[in-house]
């Protein structure tokens, strides 16, 4: 032992046994210092030293602290006063504060200095790099090496080292000197979850942004084939549309609402570090899949790129949506931005995984529609009111067909069961040099519909993490390969399911063939919608995402690293025309024809990054600089073949008289930027983060190529601070954050800033020359829409993290709106792109509240509800009246709103629509230009989730209801009932509803008259472009529902299983709505199209 | 609840100078870092790690190459081949206007005849077919296609009009050819708006920012550009029809001349009723002998016929003309979608019962015991079949009639009747009894029907510029579908969002 010269034993010396419990909870009002000493002795039996005459001075103090080190307490009690402590053993000796000695007494006065050295590990060995090593009391400290090694130079021996490290739980250990391996254990804090953000991660307790991050775990728990789907009703400020019911469907994103008021509102992809389209590209062979939004110009865009990506294979999706976490993409992220993380291979025994899933799709609802005795009513009323007789050679419904007959043509056409299937396989482990992980999945998914269509996936996933032996150099490769067949029918049966008259003949006759009523006039009297499915869609993708991360460590607190990214993205579309799918007699007038697409989209990109990080004062300060260099070449073809001699040979395009091209794409995009982030963290308890970005990108007018991008934000955690703790104890965590910057939108499409001219692709070329064609109209001025976010954030956590609430205002406002301009077509265009000084704000409360309601040995139960409350408005735009977008828009409202008529209702006399003029008037035909007087907003009120998860012994079963609050298109308005249309249509069917028509004067009704002729269509198509076509699409849905069961390991011990589990899963299982449609989520009864489907799964997982 | 005393206050107090010492200290430490001689190195580091970087954000990153599948504008008009490639593509683009994907201006001869009493729909139609057929059009159902169709043309010409004007490196005859053909499609172009319109704006320029503010011209004014632009394309057009190089002669009628100038030109003289003029140009036309003489009737609608001023190849891979494909109808009878419409029995009433034409160039299908009577000019409409006819935009039988109608209204009967015997001799028909001016104008307005019918729109044409549209449509309409005739139906509407987008533009009356 060894004392100074200053120190003064008590005579009291409490010598006691080793005590129980290192930690002290103390809650002292006004006590003398010395009371406290006790308590912490009572509690932990180490003794504290001192003298009576020491504290004669010292004024009572007040504590509250809850499970602290005796450290802290006395740290707390003795703050700011001239007194010190040491540990000895299992004593604390509390001594005056030495004054600097002169500096001839140092030699030996001091004890001399030590250096201390240290290994830090986690729990399973493997070295932590950049864990914070302090030494209690002081402001020395470091940070360990890629090694996990640490030194401290100069130290005083008996020590105690504060060894904190992200995600792991912190630790203190008393040091003398001698070399150290400390092993941090992880943290089950959730406070301690890592979030993955733009180059780097942080965990939830030190995140200044607002960032949700939704675990691999959660995305598994769902069958669904494209990983955006697994999002919905789990993120706040996600809103998510599938757009239809089918595999590789559409899909449309809307983080924190429209920015762009008709641009791009994609957010920014990136996959592992590597950008991903958020679009694909235009295809021209049309396809069922739907659009997942505008991207420029209103070019039709099919599918979602993010089908091609494996949910199995995802480990995280980090949802960024602030400033602070977005500011660093700069010109791509001012809709925010979605980080998916793949798994990666751990340190560990070579483990094994399988996961086999087999499952059942069917559609949500059906709608109620006339049967065939209520749509002969129909049709026979509206002849009678039109004083007309049906046509005989054209009334098939009425004049050829069994009008006994009665089908459900509903549950004819997508009525059917699909089927789902998963098979998962992956093999991981690693030592602390190399760890990897590969993974395979085979993936099926059938449509509803009749016939062979299905979509499969073969996706291969891996991972390689290696460090060198001196643990300076280190590599990471990952990549994700995924090959889609996808075989559709080019046509949504639903539209027949839902228009074909129901007393339309059989599909097929007796001997199996195709029915096709043959009419006297020897035409078929319909078009069989059974033919349609010959013409097929079929979409092969190959889908490949890698990405190859060089590090070394230059200094101990230098590290460069270098990021090398691949994507390509192939799809190629056949859409068969052949003969059989026409009705027979135009068979020999007509030849069949194919159309063939191939497009790639392919992007390279390099980001070389270098990180400093450093303690300095009582903080640690984390330095990011780096630079991107990207490109994207797009690339697509499509022809259309004609003539061939059977259609057995439509797939070969070399069959074809006659070869057409019909489209090629060729564009190149270059992106250039320099990025910076300085984070601080001082004392862990106030955050400070800056970071900005320089973009250049080539999508921009060479006048405006370059633009600044930034953000500041902080964070007080103010939890930890004294009077905090003090005064509520009950609060164990507590985060105050704000963040302000900007960010940009580039989605405008590639050369829009040059005047282009395209070749004018026609069959035969006129004159045999190909002509040339203008594309639109230039602006070398163009520039980046720009958003400015400010947020504020709240995390609270109370009762030993039982309740976690996380609040978020959010302000953004989006400004130099890259408008596609709407002009007069006099221009020669409808639009040219061009910044306008129009803003755009959007503003939402998003509220996440996490409880843990029960928490036993044996059971749990937890619960999570999200709500986000958006607001969008225009707040100014100027000359709006006199723009193309006086009649879309009004200043103070939603940019989403649509101006509609105002129908008041049938005119009991005529019993046709009636609309309210500007003046409020009735009349028969309102004016576009002035009685658009009713404002209707799509865009949802509110929307979220609650979860709920239990878990008894191995029982868990999870279950999410996802709501939204929203006006939807209704179907009341799809086409004039009693009308019959030939050709594809055969019939139009009508809901139930219409039968509350008008029928004579006097009837006070909301539907109009029937009419068998299109003397009514004026004030039908008035009517579907009015406030009645919309209704409340509101919706409660049971979006999942997740039961597993994990066989018991006294169950498994017999075999060489790790682990093995029975799950059950669906997803849109049940759905509370008023809305009359098929589905309130995609209104696909206005739009003809499959709604989603609910799909319940059975499975099971084995880990070897 | 938090309490605070006076001593906690100061203690608070205490503690925000202590936080403040704090910060002190660090940014003091912040100082001492940079400034400290031991972290040069680091330093050295990070300013030449920015140095990189900024040098990276140059514009050689971030500049691309234009697309390979387009040229830009400065190269366009810098080559023969190109520029005459812009002209080019406006033709191509016309002929492939099918009468079911899009409203092109070459669909006009059936949805005009809907609009008029030449065409009857089959089986209530579809869509715009019945708003056309009911002269029922509004922004919401029809009728502004055409606007939104040709206002893009008409860029394309001022681009080229412009384009060429400036591009110096191009052959002059070349040059010359290719503003005569912008300028007769210009003229074109503004003829139909006209006529179908009424008042226009008139955008001679590609500056959108002029252009999306400009309100309708007379159309005084709009007649006057057109006479303008085609006596420009007049003086500068080939008197020979050109291959695609613009240099050597060809027999393929599919390139304007100064004759297709001179034929429109006299149409239009013959529209603002400038009798004299429109005589001349007739004649200029007419008397060039060597090129243009009238053919037989089944002649006349063949490729390269002598009677074809100017015609559009087809495009449309295995097809002949557009109009044949959609008008001859099967023998399984009409269809709401592929084949629907038949003459009507007004226009079929209106043939003398001896005109060849009535058995040449219309044809029938018997359906369950139903005749359906169908313009049978085109007569090819099997796909694969070789092509042999061309789509007929200008031709010599059009001429006889301007200058007879124009010699009858300065007086010349003799004259007029003359021209009106070659169209009425050729169909198999004797000598007009028309002797007197109006019997003769009104003879000549009958041959009119007969001869021009569903062609590009000539009969509603002249329906409304004679003047006998109401009376005409006033009898007509209640037999196609039983409403009543507005006169405003004359006009068609305006596209709502050019209204919208253009302050100083205003609808038609009526929509």
């Amino acid at each position: 032992m060894r004392l100074t010269g200053f120190l003064l034993l008590a005579a009291a010396l409490h010598v006691s046994a080793t005590g129980t419990s290192q930690k002290v909870t103390l809650s002292l009002d006004h006590v003398p210092v010395q009371k406290v000493f006790a308590e912490v002795f009572r509690q932990t039996g180490i003794s504290i030293v001192y003298t009576e005459s020491m504290f004669k001075d010292f004024s009572p103090v007040t504590i509250h602290m809850r499970d602290a080190s005796p450290e802290e307490v006395l740290d707390k009690c003795l703050k700011d006063q001239p007194f010190a402590y040491s540990m000895e053993g299992s004593m604390i000796v509390i001594k005056k504060k030495v004054s600097p000695p002169a500096v001839a007494d140092s030699s030996f006065s001091s004890p001399p200095p030590i250096d201390i050295h240290g290994h830090i590990t986690d729990s399973s060995g493997a070295p932590l790099a950049g864990a914070s090593v302090t030494i209690r009391g002081t402001k020395t400290g470091t940070t360990t090496d890629v090694n996990g090694n640490f030194e401290l130079r100069n130290a005083k021996e008996n020590v105690i080292l504060i060894i904190s490290y992200t995600g792991y739980t912190t630790k203190q250990i008393k040091t003398n000197g001698h070399d150290l391996t400390v092993l941090l254990s992880k943290s089950n804090s959730p406070l301690d979850e890592i979030q993955v953000i733009a180059y780097g991660e942080v965990s939830k307790r030190f995140q200044t942004g607002n960032v949700t991050t939704v675990k691999g775990e959660d995305i598994a728990k769902q069958p669904v084939s494209n990983p955006l789907l697994a999002l919905e009703g789990r993120v706040p400020g996600l809103f998510i549309t599938q757009v239809n019911g089918l595999p590789g469907s559409a899909v449309i994103v809307r983080l924190q609402g429209q920015n762009s008021i008709l641009n791009g509102n994609d957010p920014l992809y990136v996959i592992d570090g590597v950008p991903f389209t958020s679009q694909l590209l235009p295809t021209t062979t049309g396809g069922p899949l739907g659009s997942s939004g505008a991207f420029s110009n209103g070019t039709s865009l099919q599918g979602n790129p993010l089908s091609y990506i494996n949910p199995s294979d995802i480990e995280s999706i980090d949802v960024l949506k602030d400033a602070d976490a977005t500011a660093i993409y700069g010109s791509r992220a001012a809709n925010g931005a979605i980080l998916i993380t793949t798994k990666k291979g751990k340190i560990g025994q070579t483990k094994g995984e399988i996961n086999l899933q087999q499952g059942w799709g069917h559609i949500t609802r059906k709608i109620n529609l006339l049967n065939t005795q209520q749509y002969l009513e129909m049709r026979h009323e509206a002849f009678r009111n039109n004083g007309a007789t049906p046509d005989s050679n054209y009334d098939y419904d009425l004049t050829l067909w069994d009008t006994t007959r009665n089908t459900d043509w509903q549950k004819i056409f997508i009525g059917g069961t699909s089927q789902y299937t998963n098979v998962n396989a992956s093999v991981s482990g690693g030592t602390s040099v190399m760890q990897y992980l590969v993974g395979g999945t085979f993936h099926r998914e059938t449509t509803i519909f009749p016939g062979n269509f299905d979509d499969k996936k073969g996706s291969l996933h891996f991972n390689i993490n290696s460090q060198s032996i001196n643990q300076k150099f280190h590599l990471q490769l990952t990549g994700n390969y995924l090959i889609d067949n996808n075989l559709l029918p080019q046509t949504d049966l639903t539209a027949s399911a839902l228009n074909l008259a129901p007393d339309a003949p059989a599909l097929h006759n007796p001997d199996g063939t195709l029915n096709w009523m043959v009419a006297p006039s020897g035409a078929s009297s319909w078009y069989n919608p059974l033919a349609g499915l010959y013409n097929t869609y079929q979409n092969k993708t190959n889908n490949l995402i890698s990405n190859l991360v060089l590090g070394y460590k230059l200094f101990n607190d230098i590290e460069i690293k270098s990021s090398f990214g691949y994507t390509s993205l192939q799809t190629n579309e056949f859409a068969p025309s052949p003969l059989i799918a026409y009705k027979p007699e135009q068979r020999s007038s007509n030849t069949s024809s194919a159309l063939y697409s191939n497009s790639t989209i392919n992007s390279w990109i390099i980001e070389p990054q270098a990180f400093y990080k450093r303690n300095i004062g009582k903080g640690r300060l984390d330095f990011l600089i780096g630079t991107t260099i990207q490109q994207n070449n797009s690339n697509g073809q499509a022809l259309a073949g004609v003539g061939y001699n059977s259609d057995a040979v439509l797939a070969n395009i070399l069959s074809a008289t006659t070869i057409v091209p019909v489209s090629s794409v060729a564009s190149v995009y270059k992106y250039n930027a320099a990025f910076g982030r300085l984070s601080y963290n001082w004392d862990s308890k106030y955050l400070l983060n800056f970071s900005v970005r320089r973009d250049g990108s080539s999508r921009f007018g060479s006048q405006n190529r370059f633009h600044n991008f930034g953000s500041i934000a902080g964070a007080w955690i103010f939890t930890q601070e004294s009077f905090i703790q003090n005064n509520l104890p009950f609060l164990d965590f507590g985060k105050l954050r704000g963040s302000f910057g900007t960010t940009g939108n580039d989605q405008i499409g590639d050369y829009q800033n040059l005047n282009l001219y395209s070749p004018n692709i026609v069959g035969v070329p006129y004159q045999n020359t190909t002509g040339l064609v203008p594309n639109g109209l230039s602006n070398p001025y163009l520039q980046w829409e720009e958003t400015k976010k400010i947020q504020f954030g709240l995390d609270l956590s109370f009762y030993k993290e039982r309740i976690l609430l996380t609040a978020n205002y959010v302000h953004n406002q989006s400004s130099n709106q890259l408008l596609s301009y709407g002009l007069p077509i006099i221009t020669g265009f409808y639009t040219v792109n061009k910044n306008f000084p129009a803003t755009v704000q959007n503003t939402a409360w998003e509220l996440s509240l996490t409880t843990t309601n029960i928490k036993t040995r044996n059971f749990s139960w937890t619960s999570n509800i999200n709500l986000t409350i958006p607001r969008n408005k225009l707040i100014s735009f100027p000359d709006l009246a006199s723009s193309s977008y006086s009649n879309s828009l009004i200043v103070g409202q939603p940019v989403t709103i649509l101006k509609k008529f105002h129908q008041i209702g049938v005119n009991d006399s005529t019993g046709i629509y009636e609309f309210a003029d500007s003046k409020g008037s009735p009349t028969y035909n309102p004016s576009y230009t002035t009685d658009q007087t009713a404002i209707i907003d799509r865009a949802p009120r509110y929307y979220g989730g609650f979860q709920n998860s239990f878990s008894y012994k191995g029982f868990h079963l999870d279950f999410l209801f996802q709501f939204v609050k929203q006006i939807g298109a209704s179907y009341a308005y799809t086409f004039i009932p009693g009308v019959y249309i030939g050709g594809s249509v055969n019939g139009y069917n009508q809901p139930v509803s219409v039968l509350s028509r008008w029928q004579k004067p006097g009837d006070k009704s909301n539907i109009e008259r029937f009419s068998s002729d299109f003397s009514t269509a004026g004030a039908y198509s008035y009517s579907a472009g009015s406030d009645a076509a919309f209704t409340d699409a509101s919706f409660i849905r049971l979006k999942n529902l997740s039961f597993s069961w994990e066989l018991p390991k006294s169950l498994l011990q017999k075999t060489h299983l790790q682990g093995c589990r029975i799950f059950m899963q669906g997803q849109n299982l049940l759905t509370i709505t008023h809305y009359a449609g098929m589905d309130p989520e995609n209104q696909g009864t206005v739009t003809l199209s499959l709604p989603p489907q609910k799909v319940l799964t059975v499975g099971f997982q084995m880990g070897l | 609840m938090i309490m605070l005393s006076i001593n906690k206050l100061q203690y608070h107090t205490k503690r925000i100078r202590s936080i403040v010492n704090e910060i002190k200290r660090t940014t003091f430490c912040f100082t001492r870092f940079l400034n400290s001689k031991s972290r040069l190195f680091p330093l050295v580091f990070f300013y030449s790690f920015s140095l990189i970087v900024g040098l990276v954000g140059c514009n050689k990153l971030v500049e691309v190459a234009p697309p390979v599948t387009s040229i830009t504008d400065d190269n366009v008009y810098a080559s023969d081949a190109t520029a005459i490639a812009v002209l080019t593509g406006i033709y191509g683009q016309l002929s492939t206007t099918s009468n079911y994907n899009s409203m092109g201006l070459t669909t006009i001869s059936l949805f005009s005849g809907l609009s008029s009493d030449e065409l009857t729909l089959f089986g209530g139609g579809t869509g715009n077919y019945n708003a056309y057929y009911t002269n029922n059009l509004s922004v919401g159902a029809g009728g502004f296609e055409y606007w939104n169709n040709i206002y893009p043309y008409i860029f394309t010409c001022n681009s080229a009009i412009e384009g060429l004007a400036s591009g110096s490196s191009l052959t002059p005859a070349i040059k010359r050819q290719l503003e005569g053909e912008a300028k007769f499609m210009r003229a074109l172009f503004y003829f139909y708006l006209v006529n179908l319109y009424g008042d226009v704006p008139l955008a001679l320029s590609t500056d959108y920012s002029l252009n999306g503010l400009l309100s309708r011209s007379s159309k005084a004014q709009v007649y006057s550009q057109i006479v303008n632009d085609l006596k420009d394309a007049q003086t500068s057009l080939s008197a020979d029809y050109l291959d695609p190089t613009l240099l050597n002669t060809t027999n393929e009628r599919v390139r304007p001349t100064k004759w297709a100038a001179a034929a429109l030109l006299a149409r239009t003289y013959l529209y603002t009723q400038n009798w004299d003029s429109a005589e001349v140009q007739s004649t200029s036309v007419i008397n060039n002998l060597s090129m243009y003489g009238l053919d037989s009737l089944n002649g006349v609608f063949l490729a390269n016929s002598t009677e074809a001023i100017w015609q559009l190849q087809p495009v449309n891979t295995g097809w002949n003309t557009e109009d044949a494909r959609v008008f001859i109808i099967p023998s399984t009878g009409p269809d709401p979608f592929a084949y629907p419409v038949y003459l009507s029995p007004q226009l079929l009433n209106s043939f003398e019962s001896t005109d060849l034409r009535r058995t040449n160039w219309i044809d029938s299908t018997i359906v369950a015991g139903n005749t359906y009577y169908f313009p049978y000019k085109y007569k090819v409409n099997l796909q694969g079949a070789p092509v042999m006819e061309y789509l007929m935009m200008l031709r010599l039988g059009e001429q006889y009639l301007i200058r007879a109608e124009a010699r009858a209204y300065q007086g010349n009967t003799t004259g007029a009747v003359q021209d009106l015997n070659i169209i009425r001799i050729r169909a198999g028909l004797p000598p007009t009894t028309a002797a007197s001016q109006s019997d003769l104008i009104a003879a000549i307005q009958h041959e009119r029907q007969v001869e021009l019918f569903t062609e590009l729109g000539q009969r509603w044409l002249d329906l409304k510029r004679t003047g006998s549209v109401d009376s005409v449509m006033n009898s007509v309409c209640p037999l196609k579908n039983g409403s009543n005739w507005v006169t405003n139906q004359k006009l068609y509407p305006i596209p709502l969002g050019d209204i919208q987008r253009d302050p100083n533009l205003v609808q038609n009356p009526g929509y």
